[in-house]
């Protein structure tokens, strides 16, 4: 195995049999990239991305790759900066969320009771907001900046899979050796994090995925309307920025508009291909921009 | 019992947008006084200042403000907007028409194309273009919305000069006249087409998934051994059921879609109630952009209320006693 060449192993990544598995790769892959050029966003950047190197509307030419905004920043610059801020924002409010949804899933999972009833009802009402104007009303009296960004996002986001992961507590608490540790009397928290956590890891990591994938947008929807930072500037925010100088009238909207777009769209796509081969992938799991309202309705007793 | 719950439940959702709407401004950073009153009240002397607040009783206990604001709203006061110089009630009922108009148009077009071709695929089932539609429903749900708004104007608006990029109807034109109307429907087309591509996914997913599931059950084996043809299955037997879930859905999908129609109509400078957030988040408009939340969340509540009342009628059974939960 280990002696196979380079380029094979890298060909088999790529291509494997199953196309599941070819789509997670091509996922990660996608990524990575990103992930990678954020990272080296100061020593790959050609400029500052916030001083004046170029002509206000520079069309895309040898000095400038992706041309210049309407101040004459670099355009390109600026979008591996924004890069930073985009997964930066998008990445920390999943992690938040996420974890604020296993929490909230393991409480009421395990203790049920009133505590169960109590925390569901709050997951329904939160789900039943309209959760974008909610999130644009909190942003607003935060105040813009990554953090009150970070905090919004996380605050109407973890609802949805503090009720899926909820109902793999409930299935795993009935379990024996749960009941064994019950049984030896170790107490409900070491319960909940020894035994049970580690069983629903399998179900965090794709929810922590699906989570990251709505983020992303709703970050590049909040900045859009003009909530982000507005010194920082993320994907967003630039085209927050070409949309109040009607950049898509002009033809600057060939490097202005589309890059940053394309840019969310494909980090968004990846993690959409990740978060379906770990999810099963029998499409009902998938839910496309600001479906989280979607629930388990009334359903016939069996 | 179940239905008096959900009502129960959705008290408790307007409930709720009620207090955040109290709330937030008072315990946001920054002066109260600024979010409820206006910037004005910064270059004002003590005396002023303390004038202003009782006047707008803001120097009541808390617990009299709150009874203060909730019998306001019940009276249909919200304040006065800050642009606009109106009651906010007033500007909100004005644009809330405009908002379901492409709702509601895109919410059908999503919907029927979505069901056709899910329908379609499911009969299929699970083989290589299953795939490729996939990752073409993946990709759809990738592209932010109002990216894809703004590639439309330049496409329709600024290449073709086919469409009208901005408002909602043509200036100039009575209400009524015919122009007034092409007027609408010019402006209309890539609103509704935005959101439509942006929703046309999740309702492909759910028809096909739901159908694979009806088409899986044991009354179609019964079907095909009573030798009832193929078209007749799918049709009358597995659609009819499959329909409940994608009924569900759809009603449900109305809030995911009030989220796409506020970033796309700021696009279009479309006079909905999504553009009319936008200006208020550009003017710190604080009473019209409460308003415009409560609003929302009052819609979506009521169409919920209407799905769960339309739900027992296509489905017996619910209606049986005992048959639900």
């Amino acid at each position: 195995m280990s002696n196979r060449p380079m380029k094979m192993k890298l060909i088999s990544f790529l291509i494997p049999d199953n196309s599941k598995d070819r789509l997670r790769n091509i996922g990660i892959l996608i990524v990575a990239v990103f992930i990678l050029a954020a990272i080296l966003a100061p020593v790959i950047a050609p400029y500052d991305p916030d001083t004046k190197t170029g002509e206000p509307f520079e069309p895309p030419g040898n000095r400038h790759l992706l041309g210049c905004n309407d101040v004459g920043y670099d355009l390109l610059s600026e979008m591996l900066y924004g890069a930073r801020l985009s997964l930066l924002i998008g990445l920390l409010a999943a992690v938040i969320s996420t974890a604020v949804a296993t929490i909230v899933a393991l409480l009421a999972g395990y203790l049920r009771g009133w505590v169960d009833t109590l925390l569901m009802r709050v997951v329904d009402i939160v789900m039943a907001l309209p959760f974008l104007p909610l999130a644009i009303v909190i942003g607003v009296y935060m105040g813009g900046g990554i953090t009150s960004l970070i905090i919004v996002i996380s605050l109407v986001m973890w609802a949805h899979s503090a009720r899926e992961l909820r109902s793999q507590v409930l299935s795993i608490r009935e379990s024996g050796h749960v009941e064994a540790a019950r049984a030896m009397g170790s107490s409900s928290v070491s319960v909940m994090v020894r035994h049970i956590l580690p069983e629903i890891s399998t179900i965090i990591v794709p929810q922590f995925v699906r989570i990251a994938q709505h983020a992303i947008l709703v970050e590049s929807s909040l900045s859009f309307l003009g909530l982000g930072d507005p010194i920082h500037k993320s994907w967003g925010g630039i085209l927050f920025f070409a949309n109040t100088r009607a950049a898509f009238l002009t033809g600057a909207w060939s490097y202005w508009v589309l890059p940053p777009g394309i840019c969310i769209a494909l980090v968004v796509l990846g993690l959409t291909f990740i978060g379906f081969s770990l999810g099963g992938g029998t499409g009902l799991t998938y839910y496309p921009f600001g479906s989280f309202v979607l629930r388990k309705r009334v359903e016939p007793s069996q | 019992m179940v239905f008096s719950r959900r009502v129960m439940q959705y008290i408790w959702v307007i409930v709720l947008a009620l207090i955040i709407n109290f709330a937030l401004p008072r315990i946001a950073p920054g002066d109260p006084a600024i979010y409820l009153v206006g910037e004005d009240i910064t270059s004002m002397t003590e005396a002023e200042r303390d004038q202003v607040l009782h006047e707008y009783k803001l120097d009541l206990p808390v617990y009299k403000q709150f009874a203060n604001y909730i019998t306001g709203i019940f009276r249909g006061d919200m304040g006065i907007s800050l642009i606009y110089g109106r009651p906010v009630w007033d500007v909100v009922l004005h644009r809330l028409p405009w908002t379901l108009l492409i709702m509601l148009c895109s919410l059908f077009l999503s919907a029927s194309i979505g069901v056709i071709i899910g329908v379609i695929t499911s009969l299929k089932g699970g083989g290589k273009q299953d795939i490729g539609a996939l990752v073409i429903v993946m990709l759809l749900g990738s592209l932010p919305p109002f990216w894809v708004a703004m590639l439309l104007i330049v496409l329709f608006s600024a290449t073709l000069g086919w469409l009208p990029s901005f408002g909602a109807f043509a200036l100039g034109t009575t209400p009524g006249s015919s122009d007034y109307f092409i007027g609408v429907l010019q402006r209309m087309i890539m609103p509704v087409l935005a959101l439509t591509l942006a929703h046309v996914g999740s309702s492909y997913l759910i028809s096909r998934s739901a159908m694979i599931n009806a088409l899986s059950e044991d009354y179609v084996m019964l079907c095909y051994s009573k030798g009832v043809s193929e078209m007749g299955i799918v049709i009358k037997h597995a659609f009819r059921n499959a329909l409940l879930p994608i009924y569900t859905h759809l009603m449900l999908a109305l809030g995911a879609i009030v989220s796409g129609a506020t970033v796309i109509e700021t696009v279009f400078s479309y006079p909905g109630i999504g553009n009319t957030i936008y200006e208020s988040v550009v003017a710190r408009d604080y009473s019209l952009l409460q308003g415009c939340f409560l609003i929302v969340t009052i819609s979506i509540v009521l169409a919920n209320l209407v799905t769960d009342l339309v739900y027992p009628l296509l489905d017996p059974r619910v209606r049986r006693p005992g048959g639900v939960e």
